[in-house]
């Protein structure tokens, strides 16, 4: 088993630079998902973690030794590919066992090994098959079977799952958690999907533009994001954002007015509160709410155990006739089913005052999360 | 008589006219037709030589002055003939070698070649392969002489002689490998161009080289290309005329290939015009062989290949 070290690690192509100045450090054992939207260089990162690529700069360790200019064969790695990337010439069999034959183990040993991996996997009686002869998740299996027979230190994951259908996806999500806890491999898992990378992961690494934004676990992302970025890019349906400005501790935009006690900062700040932390001003459940909103209901979205509700907000000072409707972003907020509201109707919502995140609008950085604890450090 | 010429004119355009009226309803006969005519030319010209060299074959070289298109007698004992005149089967051996060589090494190196223009990207691709194209261009007979006097020992490099190559395998192969090299490296660049990134990153995770992953996942997933590659070149070199007539000297024991032994058949006094008729036939038969085989091998390979993504 073995941690991963990245350091200073950047991949520059001719004109862009993919990974800038990477530095992270993944514990043994550890479910760490790097997630990201497409083309911010998550699985560029992997593929340097793996040697697929060669970074530009920096180093990497895995295991405490410096792996950089060693090629992916003696990194002692695994990895699973979006493509799945099952040789089609090859049966189950042969599959799994590639890298042991490669690297030349006995015949005894390669035939416990696979037994082992086909009871994990539960593929019993698939391995004289071809790969075009398996359904999806078994074609999953396999190539999960052919990371694990090695016993590797480092379990890599590019977007396995994408490829499967919803539920499937889900089912191997907890398949996949399931192995690494019984492997206890350090597993590194690329992924384009919050909620994925949430569920999974000891911790996630949050990547944009190249850049590590956010690296904790999943709550602390959510509750605690560093900046805008790491805040809507986490949590669905995604934060709302009001710009407005802070002077002598009250927080002032466009529709909503309230106290920010602690917040020094005279400037522009983004204003960041979960669909869920909004709440109509009438309702019992809510927690201790600051600020109000005027809004009417545009749409209502009825998904189950909750509902989301589009509103358009009005301006704070202005009368209802004046308002414009298309300048204003909506905002979003998330109730319980049993709450009355009809489209189009006139009500009030306030936001949890613990719930509030400012964020410095120029930089992005986070100023304070809930107004009534004590300021963050920002970092 | 005014209107006799009239009469014949409206005949004759009817004549046209009708037929072209057919051809437009029916166009399918006309397609038809047009399909045997076009058949029946090529397997004219591509079949008759073959068909009058059967006929040289089985007439006996005395009646050979006043050919027809029918055989003048019937001896095929000229088929075994051409082995106890020169030692024909020899000559055959010769060439199965020489052609096997210049495969192998096309094979392999165009391998490597094709494997980096096709999977790699590297400042001055594109120039290096056109390069490679243009050098394909270059008429053989251009590098005749200055070969043939390197092969012959006739350069003088740093003090050192070239090698003795005139009558050994390699005066042929060498030159006929770099001829053909330039095709190979196209069609097996293409070929493994294909081949998605994923498997190549999976097998050099799991423990191979970057010409194991060639050589284990890339090659037998292109088996169609390559297999493609390999019997275009062991035709042309096969079949090849120049540098395999003038790169050796005739004779078995210096390697002459299958045309010298046809050669042989031409003696100062007389020409056994039929021994050279059968021993052309009999030379071609190792090509109709591999045909036959390479065919199964091309449709079983392009039936397994099975790529998903």
């Amino acid at each position: 088993m073995g941690s991963v070290r990245l350091e200073n690690v950047t991949k520059r192509y001719s004109d862009v630079t993919a990974v800038d100045d990477m530095n992270i450090t993944i514990e043994d054992g550890e479910f760490v998902s790097f997630v990201g939207p497409s083309g911010c260089g998550k699985s560029t990162t992997l593929e340097m973690i793996g040697g697929l690529t060669t970074q530009s700069e920096g180093s990497v360790y895995i295991d405490g030794t410096d792996v950089t200019d060693l090629p992916p064969k003696d990194r002692n790695l695994a990895m699973v590919f979006q493509n799945i990337a099952l040789f089609p010439h090859m049966d189950v069999f042969d599959n799994m066992s590639y890298g042991l034959r490669i690297r030349g183990a006995e015949d005894e040993a390669i035939e416990r090994r696979v037994d082992e991996a086909v009871e994990t996997l539960k593929l019993e009686g698939m391995l004289d098959r071809m790969p075009s002869e398996l359904s999806g998740g078994q074609r999953q299996r396999v190539a999960i079977g052919r990371a694990i027979v090695r016993d590797p230190e480092v379990f890599l994951m590019d977007e396995p799952l994408a490829n499967l259908d919803a539920k499937l996806r889900v089912h191997m999500r907890t398949e996949l958690q399931r192995i690494q806890r019984k492997l206890g491999v350090t597993a590194i898992y690329v992924t384009h999907d919050q909620e994925e990378a949430m569920t999974m992961s000891d911790r996630v690494a949050i990547i944009n533009d190249g850049e590590l934004q956010q690296i904790a676990p999943p709550l602390t992302c959510y509750e605690e994001p560093t900046n805008v970025f790491v805040a809507g890019f986490i949590g669905s349906p995604s934060m709302n954002f009001l710009e407005g400005t802070v002077a002598d501790g009250r927080f002032e935009s466009e529709i909503v007015s309230l106290d920010a006690p602690g917040v020094d900062a005279s400037t522009d700040v983004t204003l960041g509160i979960r669909p869920e932390d909004i709440y109509p001003v009438d309702d019992h459940r809510a927690p201790t709410t600051v600020g109000t909103v005027r809004a009417e209901v545009d749409v209502i979205e009825p998904i189950g155990e909750k509902m989301f509700v589009y509103l358009r907000p009005e301006a704070a000072d202005s009368p209802v006739e004046e308002r414009g409707r298309a300048e204003r972003d909506s905002l979003l907020m998330s109730v319980s089913p049993e709450t009355e509201l009809a489209e189009d109707e006139a009500i009030e919502v306030a936001f949890d005052q613990s719930s509030i995140h400012l964020f410095d609008a120029a930089s992005g950085n986070a100023l304070v999360h809930g107004l009534e604890r004590e300021p963050t450090p920002t970092t | 008589m005014r209107c006799d010429v009239s009469d014949a004119t409206s005949d004759t355009e009817s004549v046209i006219d009708r037929t072209a009226h057919r051809a437009i309803r029916d166009p399918d006969t006309v397609y038809q037709w047009l399909t045997y005519a076009g058949i029946g030319f090529f397997l004219t010209i591509s079949l008759f030589p073959f068909y009058w060299l059967v006929v040289l074959a089985l007439t006996p070289n005395r009646a050979i002055a006043d050919m027809g298109v029918v055989p003048k007698g019937f001896n095929p004992g000229a088929f075994l003939e051409v082995f106890e005149v020169v030692p024909f089967h020899l000559y055959m051996l010769n060439s199965v070698i020489i052609a096997s060589l210049s495969t192998i090494i096309v094979l392999t190196v165009g391998s490597i070649a094709g494997y980096v223009f096709g999977r790699y990207d590297f400042p001055g691709r594109t120039p290096l392969l056109l390069g490679i194209l243009v050098i394909s261009y270059f008429p053989p007979v251009a590098f005749l002489i200055p070969l043939f006097r390197l092969f012959t020992g006739q350069v003088t490099l740093i003090g050192l002689e070239s090698p003795e190559l005139y009558n050994t395998p390699w005066g042929i192969v060498m030159p006929l490998s770099a001829i053909t090299m330039p095709l190979i490296i196209f069609l097996l660049t293409t070929f493994y161009r294909q081949i998605p990134d994923g498997l190549e990153d999976a097998a050099r995770i799991e423990g191979s080289t970057r010409i194991g992953a060639l050589r284990r996942v890339i090659v037998p997933l292109s088996a169609p290309g390559v297999a493609t590659a390999g019997i275009l070149t062991f035709i042309i070199v096969y079949n090849e005329f120049f540098f395999s007539y003038l790169m050796v000297n005739g004779t078995v024991e210096g390697w002459s290939p299958v045309l010298h032994g046809i050669f042989a058949f031409q003696g100062s006094q007389q020409v056994a015009y039929n021994l050279m008729a059968a021993a052309s036939i009999i030379g071609v038969i190792p090509m109709a062989i591999l045909v036959m085989i390479a065919q199964e091998r091309i449709v079983s390979g392009l039936t397994q290949g099975a790529l998903k993504e």
